[in-house]
């Protein structure tokens, strides 16, 4: 682009009529050659260097055309000072600061912190109700992506389509109780599902994701406690962090924001899963 | 791709574990329902030993107006406020829920007091949602700063709810015509208070910022019609020469300051084709990079200082490619299209931004530094050039031909949020987006 200085004007003008750049040299020559003959109008420079030398601007210093006279507020800047004083809050300031949040936080950790969270969910496949045997990579999946899919259009006993669908990726009607069938998986009854549904719903309108977040692969996972009527009952808690705190916090105040959820089948815990878009 | 599936079949693990042993499975939220957070802005209280509500109204106005230029938040019209309009202490907590219920995700107060050299700024940032506060601070300044400090709570609004900073404070440097000669301008980066940095009546051209944004290196023709490097600097009235141990007979045609700010790549043509090489900032230790006898040119720094893109010709016609810093490893990134240049890469090293030519005129795309994706960014009937990254990465500034004459954009890299920041002055182009005000 450098030699194109001279294209550049010209672009736009000669776009039309310039010859296929494949003699892109000669272009360049010529490019170059424009140039020479630019400046030689003001051959005058080195006279005119002279008296610009004393003018010359900084990049503040010259505003003539900006406001005041003192335009150069480069060195009274505004902000050194308070960066230090950054974390210096005044009196006994605000209660509800338990962990003031300085502003740098944690700046986002590595990759997934997985392990934190793995061992919370961990020991619960002891416990499952279910028989939970050695669920392979497909189930896993098909499952994984039924939850993530619409689970509106319920037909719990589709064993058939279940497995079309799934090898469509399942877009449409997936189930959460993919399983049925051959009783592995998570059973979803129809109304469960339609409350799940109307949850990610009302979840999702107080749900802000910031340009830029999207891309991420960003996953958090909260476990809320309802009461019968969808009231949160005590702070959303995280179980698998995102590794980036603010996209978990925009997560647990979409989570605060929504309360009171619409009522859910029955009351207790419940775990929401924050994925923008679908990376499946 | 194997990296993803484990993840998943992590993932999808967890959730079944999870979902077992409470008997329900996950909702799973994938869609967020909004992409800008709401703020209220209480007029900061007036503590000045003299009253100035035309200081305090300035700044609620600079810092609403900052936030909604973000792209991230929106304001909410004070009228809606259940809370009170005027911070009236920074003692205790506001009232959460008065500010939930309107909707806002972010409630600033503070206020304004007469210090010993002039005016504090002393202000909040709460989340109102959960009622906690996310920063408490203070600046120094006069009343003349109350613009620059309202940009700067703004860009800390942005900070405290997405982990990077807003733009508002930052500056963007361009080449205008406006006087009459292509000069090097600076404004600020929603298009306000436009400064010439250059009155030498020359040309000059490609401005770069240095890293701590205290200079630009820029090319001019002024002494004798050789092209070669000076150096703006912050509060100087004088530009200073480059690259003075370099070869005064070699035309040098662009600079730009690795990311630490320690090298210089340069385009210099010794013998008849640009290249491109490295040295320090005085010209020592000046080193050739590429040796080709096409063109080299259009050097752009991996936020990493480890590589270098750049544009050449050798195969024919102009195209994107990357070498590491020591002239190593050149690879080619574009093969779509017959004129790919002005490559720049974003402060997360995660895309070279770069124009295209398409019928006659340029569109600007997105490629990752592997180039095996390349994404159109600005499409336009006519053309748009010079892209530059704004320091968050959130942004591209580029010129653009759409209303006839030359001017500056910005728009968000997600492809919304296009805005014009330069009208009817000139031709306006090379845009170069400054760093954070911080670095400074």
């Amino acid at each position: 682009m450098d030699w194109a200085l001279a294209l550049y004007d010209e672009r736009r003008r000669e776009m039309r009529r310039l010859l296929v750049l494949s003699v892109l040299l000669h272009a360049t020559a010529v490019a170059l050659f424009v140039w020479t003959p630019f400046p030689q109008r003001d051959v005058v420079l080195p006279g005119v260097v002279t008296v610009d030398l004393l003018a010359p601007s900084a990049l503040e210093g010259a505003p003539p055309a900006a406001k005041a006279p003192a335009p150069a507020p480069a060195p009274k800047a505004p902000a050194p000072p308070p960066e230090q004083a950054r974390p210096a809050p005044p009196p006994p300031p605000t209660p509800p600061v338990e962990k003031t949040v300085v502003l740098p936080k944690e700046p986002a950790p590595a990759p997934k912190p997985k392990p934190q969270a793995a061992p919370k969910p961990a020991p619960a496949p002891k416990p499952a109700p279910r028989p939970e045997p050695q669920r392979s990579y497909e189930d896993v999946m098909k499952q994984l992506r039924q939850e993530a899919g619409e689970i509106e259009e319920l037909t719990p006993q589709a064993p058939a389509a279940q497995t079309a669908r799934a090898a469509a990726g399942a877009p449409a009607g997936a189930v959460a109780g993919s399983g049925l069938s051959s009783g592995r998986g998570v059973r979803v009854d129809p109304e469960e599902a339609a409350w799940m549904r109307r949850a990610r719903i009302h979840v999702r309108q107080s749900w802000v994701l910031a340009p830029g977040f999207r891309t991420q692969n960003l996953e958090t996972h909260v476990q809320v406690r309802l009461d019968a009527t969808g009231n949160l009952l005590d702070e959303p808690r995280i179980v698998l962090r995102s590794g980036n705190p603010w996209y978990d916090d925009g997560v647990l105040r979409a989570l605060q924001k929504a309360s009171p959820l619409p009522a859910p089948p029955e009351a207790g815990e419940w775990l929401f899963v924050f994925r923008p878009e679908d990376w499946l | 791709m194997r990296r993803a599936s484990g993840a998943l079949a992590l993932a999808g693990l967890l959730l079944a574990a999870a979902a077992s042993a409470q008997d329900h499975p996950a909702v799973v939220v994938t869609d967020p329902g909004a992409r800008t957070f709401k703020a209220a802005v209480q007029g900061f209280g007036d503590r000045q030993t003299k009253p100035g509500p035309e200081h305090v109204a300035e700044l609620r106005q600079g810092i609403g107006a900052a936030l909604a230029g973000s792209g991230v938040f929106t304001t909410i019209d004070p009228k809606a406020y259940l809370g009170p309009d005027t911070t009236a202490s920074l003692d205790g907590s506001p009232t959460c829920p008065d500010w939930s219920q309107i909707g806002a995700d972010a409630l600033v107060d503070g206020v304004v007091v007469s210090g010993e050299q002039g005016l504090t700024v002393e202000f909040r940032i709460w989340d109102v949602v959960r009622c906690r506060r996310l920063l408490h601070k203070r600046y120094f300044g006069d009343a003349g700063d109350l613009d620059r400090v309202g940009r700067r709570i703004a860009d800390d609004v942005v900070l405290a709810f997405t982990g990077q900073s807003g733009v508002a404070a930052t500056e963007i440097a361009f080449i205008s015509d406006r006087s009459g000669r292509k000069e090097v301008h600076v404004m600020n980066a929603d298009g306000s208070d436009v400064r010439a940095g250059t009155h030498n009546r020359s040309i000059n051209a490609f401005p770069q910022w240095s890293p701590n944004g205290n200079e630009i290196v820029y090319t001019s023709y002024r002494l004798g019609g050789q092209p070669t490097l000076y150096l703006l600097t912050r509060g100087r009235n004088q530009p200073g020469p480059l690259l003075q141990r370099v070869d005064k007979g070699a035309p040098i045609y662009r600079g730009v300051f690795d990311p630490a700010g320690r090298r210089l790549a340069f385009v210099m043509s010794v013998d008849g084709a640009p290249d491109i090489f490295v040295s320090a900032p005085d010209g020592s230790g000046s080193r050739q990079l590429t040796r080709h006898r096409s063109i080299d040119i259009s050097p752009s720094w991996s936020p990493d200082g480890k590589r270098l893109a750049f544009v050449s010709d050798r195969t024919g016609s102009p195209q994107v490619y990357v070498m590491d810093a020591d002239g190593g490893n050149e690879r080619r990134l574009t093969y779509q299209g017959s004129y790919n240049t002005a490559p720049a890469w974003s402060p997360d090293g995660g895309w070279i931004a770069y124009e295209t030519r398409v019928a006659g005129q340029f569109d600007i795309w997105l490629t990752d530094p592997d180039g095996r994706t390349a994404v159109p960014l600005v499409t336009h009937p006519r053309s748009d050039e010079g892209p530059s990254w704004s320091p968050d990465g959130r942004w591209l500034a580029f010129s653009s031909t759409r209303r006839g004459r030359a001017d500056i954009y910005r728009i968000g890299i997600d492809g919304g949020n296009l805005q014009r920041l330069t009208s009817d002055a000139g031709e306006n182009t090379s845009p170069t987006w400054g760093p954070f005000p911080g670095s400074r």
